[in-house]
């Protein structure tokens, strides 16, 4: 059927920011939906919150709004544009949810937009679950028993006609957020109140639980004409209890016969049809029991999801591509596959190979949240390895994750500890697995324990056989036999070496001796029954060969692996500018990565695609065969920056800055005098490893000071102390840790003013890409703190000292490329806190604010290009260049996953906690800051009882805030100490207990939401119990709680911004435009 | 996963020698029975493994089909490529009567069903009682593949399965409702007894030919046939249905195929193409009762996407004996 000609304006609804469940690949996806729709002729309007996306890059679309994904905000953003459909099943959960409101609310209708892919109808089916089990059970389907509650009384008593274990999943929640599984009434009683409160609706549904099942999932397609395929079948190494996001998971499926496949294929289709999903992809999820085969259907999505982006990725078939085509009458058999040519969409791609996924999770962030894996997912990122068999796909899987080391058992852990590790799913189990493997705990006893599939189980084992073989003889006498059969099993250099007690690079020595070197197959769709023109590759030990490398100009770019936070989605869109850029300019383009979310392992981004662990090893085999001209490290965050040296010593040419530059701006003592010879002030700092050097070093400089271990990336394990005990402890907890290396001990400049600066170098100009003031003040983590640009509050001398510093640093360091200074400005002195001489988590940000794309700049000047031969929109400030920015404020906030882990304290700190953020525009900062908060979850009202509680620091300021929301029209209420703060400032506050001066208290107030917005700032050291449960009952009844005085009076900006002038919205396109005009009225200085 | 009786295609498995990258040594399935090594150990069946199988598929894109030896006993490389080279060519060989069976049988066991009922056609869940079926089959035996004697029994049908050679007049003197004409291996242009026979039967009764029973059909109708560079083999051929326009996911596994344009346009309609490459997957006569496709819509293994033709073929049978 040919497509639709009478819509021509198309609204695309992205996923906004980065969370636990909702990652990057909804960027990827919906990327590609806009990409493909544009490709057919729409016009394409896209709205998301999150800049730091590629789908957001103003090409991208043709109209794109980076608002807030409220109801408020479509609705003007369809006032204005008019489009005549709306496509919600490329945007995850939150574009769905968003539709289905707008849909309800009538908005749709009232501006006659269609909703396209996916009808009401069908996403209400599929997403209500007893609507859905009852469409499956009229279709014969089996499902597990269950019914919906909103209170806590029916809920028990449900617990009696269904028995033990049973399933908990709120209703509408994200990722299972809320879900639990419990074992008993003690249990369930708590479980459901917290589901019922995590719910949106009030609801959840309790369920038969079918804990040890064996869980597939399939993701398919179906056009208009009815076509059905199934693109990838996909097995959870993790049985029935953890969430899928959480699982280890293998395509294709490798336990089910063809009768079984057969079977749920019939049912996925059935399932499809009868919830009416007309038109895209979809995934279907079934649990089997492994003693009787029986099938039970689980749930559904009807819209692309993390499993279509893995799926795309471990066979080539892009679903969501495909499926925006779909969306507008187009049928599967018009469309040809990418990557035959000659071959149509419509079919069932087959895989000659096994792919691994496994997930990246970061407890050690969270103290206090229960690492346990089960219904509600917790992992923030995922790695996805391709190997011709599980044992070698699993094994570069796991070096894929970082750290790489290989992780082993202590040699003392009692079998009983093993035991109960491995019947407790903990992120660590799959290492526990190769443990019981490896002491040779019976294949049976493992399964029971764990309810994995024995098949799987006997993998494990094998990979442990070979490499006992391997550990009785040495990297001398391994024989070449031996050597490629480990290598076949995925075993890696590291791990070999020791085994062998020796290096990984004598190991490779020894295998380019024996010529057992990896070779390169492709990902084709078609296990290789026809031609393919896209080079997406995996390495493998094998006879053949198939990279074919060119013989062109060519350039590497080493991706940044899982999502971390710290290193996120930020750095992923800086490696697919750099590949943009230098396709754009005539190079071949060839990226490494494992992350199967990315936009930059789709084979469209760069002209060549290694899906490839990032380790040593890995890379070098990859660069030995394409022997590019310029390897690109600084765009992928500590990844390939850990990389950089030891490539570079394997003769690897490193472009832009050197990785010496680099490792000199990490090395504190070198960096030190560097400054000192730049005559730059730092904060005064030392180093100590042991506590009683700690202590001196500390006492020398002064309290409070900030400690931190060296190498760190999103501040991991930093505290701000403020005596020489924690100090001490810090330091001798360290050392218990890991290896030694100094930890590091700073001055902490209290009340200090942060601001982070992006800039440009090609070694003889320098650049400001952007000057962002951060609204927290110093000790908040850079990557947790709001910021603006242009900053409000810098007077010109302080901008003009920080643009003269950066210069000056840019100069020193010899940075080609890009480069991030934060410094901190405490009573009108800038101090440097920190250089990083390459891409950072605010790259896309500044790119977004100041229309300038500082990542392709950067990758052309590391490919050759002058700064002065290029035309960039530039002021030039006393001698120093800087990007023009706009008449326009944008503000760009975190997004936190707290609502994933109970119990952790929400206060922010030195530590980076956020998963995402979120971008708000305005041609006022008080707005711009509220639709920022807006668009990260924090609803400022406009009217009500605000609650202020503040430190003893901060009441001396609290007067001024506490007048200012007064003008406002807000009721006041304070804790004790705070309402006389402000009643000396002359603003009455009604006094409201704390939790332990009796009640009804603070919590209970919020509770029953007698308060609208909450201001808390933290007390340091002394923090009491009742800030903590403050924060977490504003978290649980989502009322939005300010943590420091300085957001809150940036919030109390916000409220008057609001209050003034309501709903604003702004094309990205128009915005630059306006900025591009602007500039070129000014350059030439 | 291993192996199971229910899931065999024949009394023995027909393939010389099993190819694979890995081998799994246990299996790990409900419905397993005993290893796959053990099965094929039974039938005498070599496997050899740890080949750069995708290689090996490579190489015979880029070749065709090729001739082939495995050995275990030692044999030199070289020596084994001559021995290949010496071997037959598929084209022009007749191995349809070397794989039929002696003599005439019947058949009765439907389709065996899974933990959970089956919730696609349960209408026909009542076809395996005797009193439910209502057509009486012919199926001749080129190499037939038993997952379709098990559709015809679901789809109501009493089955006789009759050798390769059995001459037309005495199929009609079993008045049968339907003649079915079975897949098989190789070139179909050497089984002449069968095309033969066939002529003879169109008009008499319905007809239903699958694969070497399509190519036979062709041959019948007074088409042609050519041999395929590599074949078609696999369960994912998307099979456009020209007269619904639907695409249908597909298991084939066949080296040779109807050249469409031989074929009398006045008499046969082309009613399937495979969308890869276009080649001819399916035709009816414009007049008689007879249907054929060159897929395996019984898959088995497979996607069920084309199950619908055997109730189409039933629906013939139907028509045919109201008139």
């Amino acid at each position: 059927m040919p497509k639709r000609t009478d819509i021509k304006k198309i609204l695309i609804i992205g996923s906004g920011p980065i969370v636990i469940g909702q990652a990057c690949e909804f960027d990827y996806s919906g990327a590609q939906a806009c990409k493909a729709l544009r490709a057919e002729g729409y016009e394409v309007v896209l709205v998301n919150s999150n800049p730091a996306t590629i789908m957001t890059d103003p090409e991208i679309a043709q109209r794109t709004y980076i608002e807030p994904l409220t109801r408020e905000y479509l609705e003007e953003i369809i006032s204005r544009e008019k489009p005549d459909a709306l496509l919600p099943t490329v945007g995850g959960q939150t574009a769905l949810n968003l539709a289905v409101d707008l849909a309800e609310s009538g908005v749709l209708e009232r501006h006659s937009v269609e909703m396209i892919g996916a009808s009401l109808r069908a996403i209400k089916v599929a997403e209500d679950r007893l609507w859905f089990k009852d469409a499956c059970r009229k279709i014969g389907l089996e499902v597990p028993a269950s019914a919906l509650v909103n209170n806590a009384q029916d809920a028990l008593r449900l617990c009696d006609q269904l028995g033990f274990p049973l399933v908990i999943r709120p209703s509408f929640t994200l990722g299972g957020t809320g879900g639990s599984i419990a074992y008993n009434r003690e249990e369930f009683g708590e479980a459901i109140s917290h589901a019922l409160e995590m719910s949106p609706v009030h609801e959840a549904l309790v369920e038969e639980s079918v804990l040890g099942w064996k869980e597939y999932e399939l993701e398919v397609m179906r056009d208009k004409r009815d076509n059905f395929v199934v693109i990838c079948t996909i097995e959870n190494f993790d049985p029935m209890g953890v969430h899928t996001g959480d699982s280890i998971t293998v395509a294709p499926a490798q336990t089910l016969t063809d009768k079984e496949y057969q079977r749920m294929r019939d049912a996925a289709a059935a399932i499809v049809r009868e919830v009416g999903v007309e038109t895209g992809g979809s995934n279907v999820q079934f649990a089997v029991n492994p003693e009787t085969g029986k099938m039970t259907v689980i749930e559904m999505n009807p819209r692309v999801s993390r499993s279509s982006a893995l799926a795309s990725k471990a066979t080539g078939f892009p679903i969501a591509k495909i499926a925006a085509r779909l969306a507008v009458g187009m049928t599967l058999d018009e469309i040809p596959n990418d990557i035959t040519k000659q071959t149509p969409a419509c079919f069932e791609p087959t895989i000659d190979y096994v792919v691994v996924k496994i997930p990246k999770w970061q407890f050690e962030k969270f103290p206090g949240a229960d690492s346990t894996l089960g219904t509600q997912m917790k992992s923030v990122g995922e790695v996805m390895a391709i190997g011709r068999t599980f044992k070698e796909a699993l094994q570069k899987g796991i070096r894929s994750l970082e750290p790489s080391s290989p992780w082993r058992a202590p040699a003392e852990t009692p079998d009983s500890l093993l035991r109960e590790k491995l019947a407790t799913p903990r992120p660590d189990r799959i290492h526990w697995l190769l443990t019981a493997a490896e002491r040779g705990l019976p294949e049976e006893e493992i399964c029971e324990l764990t309810k994995i599939d024995p098949w799987f189980i006997r993998q494990i084992e094998e990979i442990i056989a070979v490499n006992r073989r391997a550990a009785c003889v040495t990297v001398e006498t391994a024989s070449q036999e031996l050597l490629r059969e480990v290598k076949r099993h995925g075993t890696s250099d590291e791990q070999l070496a020791q085994m062998w007690k020796t290096t990984p690079a004598a190991v490779r020595l020894q295998r380019a001796r024996y010529g057992v070197s990896p070779v390169f197959k492709r990902v084709d769709t078609c296990a290789a029954e026809f031609e393919s023109f896209t080079p997406y590759m995996y390495s493998t030990y094998e006879d053949e060969d198939e990279s074919e490398p060119q013989n062109k100009q060519k350039i590497m770019i080493l991706g940044s692996g899982p999502n971390r936070i710290g290193q996120g989605i930020e750095f992923d869109y800086c490696c697919c500018h750099a590949s943009f850029a230098l396709r754009e300019d005539g190079f071949e383009t060839i990226m490494v990565n494992c992350n199967p979310e990315t936009v930059s392992t789709d084979y469209d981004t760069s002209d060549r695609l290694y899906f490839e662990p990032l380790t040593l090893e890995d890379v070098l085999a990859v660069a030995e065969r394409e022997k590019p001209h310029g390897v690109i490290v600084q765009f992928g965050g500590q990844t390939p920056l850990n990389l950089a040296l030891e490539l570079k010593r394997n003769g690897v040419p490193i472009i832009g800055t050197a990785p010496e530059s680099i490792d000199l701006a990490e090395d504190r003592r070198r960096f030190g005098r560097l400054l000192d010879e730049l005559k730059i002030p730092q904060p005064r700092n030392g180093t100590a490893l042991i506590p009683e050097e700690a202590a001196r070093v500390a006492a020398e400089i002064g309290m409070p000071v900030l400690v931190r271990p060296s190498y760190v990336l999103g501040g991991r394990a930093m505290v701000i102390a403020y005596d020489v005990n924690t100090v001490q402890e810090y330091v001798a907890q360290a050392a218990l840790m890991g290896p030694a290396r100094p930890v590091l001990i700073d001055q902490f400049l209290e009340e200090a003013t942060e601001v982070d600066v992006d800039a440009l170098c090609d070694g003889t100009d320098v650049v400001i890409g952007g000057i962002m003031e951060h609204i927290e003040e110093a000790g908040v983590h850079s990557g947790d703190s709001s910021c603006v640009l242009p900053p409000v509050s810098l007077t010109s001398a302080m901008l003009e000292t920080i643009r003269e510093y950066t210069k000056r640093l840019a100069m020193a360091l010899k940075v080609v490329g890009l480069m991030n200074v934060q410094y901190a400005i405490q009573r009108d002195t800038v101090y440097v806190l920190e250089v990083n001489p390459r891409a950072s988590r605010t790259v896309p940000f500044v790119s977004k604010a100041t229309g300038v794309p500082l990542a392709k700049v950067a990758a052309r000047l590391m490919a050759g290009k002058k700064l002065s031969t290029m035309k960039l929109p530039l002021v030039r400030h006393h001698g120093v260049s800087e990007v023009a920015v706009h008449e326009f404020y944008s503000v760009k906030s975190p997004v936190f996953p707290f609502n994933k882990f109970r119990g952790v304290d929400t206060i922010l700190g030195p530590e980076m906690r956020s998963t995402g953020e979120v971008m708000g525009i305005s041609t006022s900062y008080g707005l711009a800051f509220a639709k920022a908060q807006l668009a990260a979850g924090q609803r400022l009202p406009r009217k009500g009882t605000v609650f202020l509680s503040v430190n003893d620091r901060d009441k001396k300021h609290v007067g001024p805030l506490g007048q200012e929301l007064h003008a406002l029209g807000f009721k006041l209420m304070a804790t004790r100490g705070t309402a006389s703060a402000l009643s000396a400032a002359g603003i009455e506050a009604q006094e409201v207990f704390k939790v332990n001066e009796g009640r009804p208290n603070i919590v209970d107030l919020v509770k029953t939401a007698k308060i609208d917005l909450i201001i808390n700032t933290p007390l340091g050291r002394e923090s009491f119990y009742d800030e903590k449960s403050i924060r977490r009952a504003a978290i649980r009844y989502n009322i939005p709680c300010i943590t420091t005085l300085a957001a809150a009076h940036a919030a109390a900006r916000g409220i008057r911004a609001l209050l003034e002038q309501g709903t604003e919205v702004a094309a990205l396109q128009d915005l630059h435009r306006g900025a591009v005009a602007a500039s070129n009225s000014q350059a030439g200085d | 996963m291993g192996a199971n009786l229910d899931d065999e295609e024949a009394a023995h498995p027909y393939i010389e020698s099993l190819v694979v990258r890995e081998f799994s040594q246990m299996s790990s399935n409900w419905r397993s029975a005993e290893t796959a090594q053990l099965y094929l150990n039974r039938h005498k069946v070599p496997v050899i493994w740890d080949i750069d199988t995708r290689a090996l598929v490579r190489h015979l894109r880029k070749h065709g089909a090729l001739r082939g030896m495995v050995a275990t006993d030692g044999t030199a490389a070289e020596q084994l490529v001559f021995e290949a080279k010496n071997l037959p060519k598929m084209a022009g060989q007749e191995l349809a009567s070397r794989v039929s069976c002696d003599k005439a049988y019947a058949w009765d066991k439907g389709s065996i069903e899974l933990a959970s009922p089956p919730w696609t056609e349960q209408a026909e869940s009542a076809a395996t009682s005797h009193e439910g079926r209502r057509y009486r089959v012919a199926a001749y035996d080129y190499g037939i593949k038993q997952n379709i004697l098990r559709m015809l029994i679901d789809h109501h049908c009493e089955v006789l399965v009759i050798p390769a050679q059995t001459p037309a007049e005495d199929v009609l003197g079993l008045g049968p409702d339907g003649i079915f004409l079975s897949n098989g291996p190789g070139d179909p242009e050497p089984v002449d007894y069968a095309v033969e026979n066939i002529r003879k039967l169109m008009g008499k009764v319905p007809i239903f030919g699958i694969c070497l029973g399509h190519q036979l059909c062709g041959l019948a109708l007074g088409g042609k046939t050519f041999k395929l560079k590599f074949g078609h083999h696999g369960s994912n051929h998307p099979v456009h249905n020209l007269l619904t326009g639907k695409v249908e996911i597909t298991a084939q596994n066949h080296g040779f195929c109807v050249d469409p344009e031989s074929l009398p346009s006045s008499d046969v309609e082309i009613t399937h193409v495979n969308l890869n490459d276009q080649t001819n997957e399916g035709m009816r006569h414009k007049s008689l009762p007879l249907f054929s496709v060159q897929y395996h819509p019984e898959a088995s293994p497979g996607p069920h996407d084309s199950h619908y033709l055997f109730k189409q073929f039933t629906e013939m049978m139907k028509e045919n004996r109201r008139n």
